[in-house]
């Protein structure tokens, strides 16, 4: 079940390198939100109702539903469609494919017996596959997508290390990742109506 | 603790809910004194090094930079009242800064205090949120780029760091990642393990004690924010990223030969730092961005002492909290200076001298103290640090920094002139001079000098208990 859930999370990295609609990047950071709460909920050990309901809270409310909305009402405010012209959804592919590659070559190497070596593994294909989409696209709005995938690398990592933070704690950074997804949503609105531009290119104006 | 926490947030937004300037600033008073009884409470009840709430420790470290931030944090206050009449700002603009300067002080002071390193991570996150409001107070373009990058940057910078930070909790056996706790077990944790998380911590949190390689956000943030805030961000937000890695650096003073690893890790950020330092001040044209980039010279050699060790170590310390010091007041200075000129543009901006001799003088006299010269309390870290090279026998690194350093001299030097003497490029519409604003911001350069020809007893037994922990 396991196995079947992060095969289904890696095919959705490679889509989204492929994926040209920022809807698409949207609906599928909100089935990463879904795939994540069905592996957290299979390796949860034991029924405790507080941990289930944060996990819940986490990534069906959270990481599924708010951000995808918030998402999707910027770019339907700033009337954002696609990424660029020329971009390559070879190229990405190929990027993507490479970076699969070297996750499981560092994780080859990396990975003790204290850690799970496929989460390891998928967790570091997300962290590249989010620094790639931030490097390679030039639209504003792909940087806050590849933050987000980053973001549920991050997730999954937790999960390969098999940390149990303090309830507390994890509903602190719950809290400060969604404001800042709050505020880089609000911030890129108000590019969009001041300085009526979405793509990183346009933001040189301070420089040395 | 949990009282003090409570009331401070209270009065931070409690502007919100005022309508006048002065009951604005009637409550940022009842802030700062809230901050100092709380320091007081600490140091007279005796409540040094006991952990309150779980999450927070009033150790050394944390009593010494708050005391710090309390400082700049006044002088901030009373700068920016005047900063933000003369911009003409609107009532709600105006409540609204207070309340996010307000916000950030609590959240560094939680940064110093907090000993628990995901706690750490969660306040320098909360700072990075509280600071985007006051970068983009200004609002026109140039701020709005430089909030979007300064949020985006130390986001992704700050979850980089939370990797770091799950590796290192590998090591933790009760699953608590409290500094103590984790500093017992570390020596056990997986090697590679402690190399990567220490890398990934490092970079994340140089965004916030503006060393490389994310330096360049915090170089834009105070470009952008008003002169007073940016005084505020370059000394108390960067001493947050410090206290943060210095309490990292504190725990891989338990890990064995992986310490030895971090420490060249720092030497190596250090010198870039230094480097980028150097070569930027040459080439920037703004004064903002030009202090900023000081910082970022400064803070290399800082991490540069941390990576050499011994009493290199009791200078980096001493070192951040003579530059808090030196750094706000030339932030106010040019404050100041931009109410005259209305720019912050090196080229075209001069005579100062002329204009307003207190200011003049006290940039460049802080210019002096900057670059280390006698009776500059710099001059005795920068001492300390070089005896330590010498001592360890790192010859090549002593010729780097000297040579780095002489580029940095030669570049701030011959700008700070320029202010002071050159001709002045602009028709000036000059604006009437606030010189009260210019003796104000003098205190905090006599104190730096002051520390600089004698260090009180108990500030050397503060920074030796820093360090004896390390």
């Amino acid at each position: 079940m396991t196995l079947s859930l992060i095969i289904l999370y890696v095919l959705t990295l490679i889509y989204l390198s492929i994926a040209e609609r920022f809807r698409n990047h949207t609906t599928i950071l909100a089935i990463q939100g879904v795939l994540l709460f069905g592996i957290a909920m299979v390796r949860l050990h034991s029924f405790h109702p507080v941990e289930m309901s944060f996990i819940i809270i986490e990534t069906l409310v959270f990481k599924a539903i708010v951000i995808p909305a918030i998402l999707m009402r910027v770019i339907q405010k700033t009337k954002i469609n696609r990424i660029h012209s020329s971009s390559s959804q070879f190229g990405s592919l190929v990027m993507s494919i490479a970076a699969l590659i070297a996750s499981c070559t560092i994780t080859y190497y990396m990975a003790d017996d204290r850690t799970d070596m496929i989460f390891f593994g998928v967790a570091l294909y997300a962290l590249l596959s989010g620094l790639i989409l931030i490097v390679s696209r030039k639209r504003i709005f792909a940087h806050l997508v590849g933050f987000l995938v980053i973001e549920n690398g991050v997730f999954l990592f937790s999960m390969a290390i098999g940390v149990e933070l303090p309830m507390l704690i994890n509903l602190a950074i719950m809290l400060d990742i969604l404001i800042s997804i709050l505020i880089l949503g609000m911030f890129l609105r108000r590019m969009d109506d001041d300085i009526h531009t979405d793509e990183t290119d346009a933001l040189t104006s301070i420089k040395d | 603790m949990l009282s003090y926490i409570i009331l401070s947030v209270l009065l931070a937004v409690a502007p919100l809910a005022v309508r006048t300037e002065r009951a604005t600033h009637y409550i940022a008073t009842l802030f700062l004194l809230v901050q100092i009884t709380a320091v007081a409470a600490i140091l007279q009840l005796g409540l040094v090094d006991r952990t309150v709430l779980y999450i927070f420790r009033t150790d050394t470290l944390a009593i010494v930079f708050h005391i710090l931030m309390i400082a700049v944090l006044g002088f901030s206050m009373l700068h920016s009242s005047s900063y933000l009449k003369a911009e003409g700002v609107s009532i709600r603009s105006y409540k609204a800064y207070y309340t996010l300067l307000m916000l950030l002080a609590i959240a560094i002071s939680c940064v110093y205090y907090s000993s628990n390193v995901a706690m750490t991570w969660v306040f320098l996150e909360a700072t990075t949120i509280c600071s985007a409001g006051i970068i983009y107070h200004r609002e026109f373009e140039q701020t709005l780029e430089a909030t979007w990058k300064y949020i985006f940057v130390c986001s992704t910078g700050i979850a980089m760091a939370y990797l770091g930070i799950l590796l290192l909790s590998t090591v933790a056996t009760e699953g608590t990642l409290d500094y103590e706790a984790l500093r017992s077990v570390i020596a056990e944790g997986n090697p590679l393990y402690l190399k990567v998380a220490f890398l990934f911590i490092v970079v994340g949190y140089s965004c916030k004690m503006e060393i490389f390689p994310l330096y360049t956000v915090g170089v834009d943030a105070n470009y952008a924010a008003p002169a007073p805030a940016s005084a505020f961000i370059s000394t108390a937000l960067v001493n947050a990223g410090f206290v943060s890695i210095m309490r990292i650096y504190t725990l891989y003073s338990a890990a064995g030969e992986v310490f030895e690893w971090a420490r060249h890790v720092l030497i190596l950020i250090g010198i870039l730092s230094l480097a980028v330092g150097a070569m930027f001040l040459r080439r920037t044209n703004n004064y903002k961005r030009f202090l900023s980039y000081s910082t970022v010279e400064n803070m290399g050699i800082v991490a540069i002492g941390m990576g050499i060790g011994g009493i290199a170590l009791w200078a980096a310390v001493f070192h951040v909290v003579a530059h808090t010091l030196v750094k706000s007041s030339m932030f106010f200075q040019v404050g100041v200076m931009r109410h005259v000129y209305n720019s912050y543009s090196i080229n075209r901006i001069g005579n100062y001298m002329n204009i307003n001799r207190v200011g003049a003088l006290g940039f460049i006299i802080g210019t002096l103290v900057l670059l280390a010269f006698p009776p500059s309390p710099l001059f005795i870290s920068e001492i300390c640090i070089f005896s330590e090279i010498v001592s360890v026998g790192s010859w090549w690194l002593l010729v780097v920094m000297l040579v780095l350093m002489c580029v940095v001299l030669y570049a701030i030097w011959s700008r700070t002139l320029r202010l002071g003497y050159h001709a002045n490029q602009d028709e000036l519409h000059l604006s009437a001079v606030n010189r009260r604003l210019s003796y104000s911001a003098l205190i905090l350069l006599v104190v730096a000098i002051v520390l600089g020809l004698w260090q009180p007893e108990i500030l050397k037994s503060a920074i030796d208990s820093i360090v004896t922990v390390g």
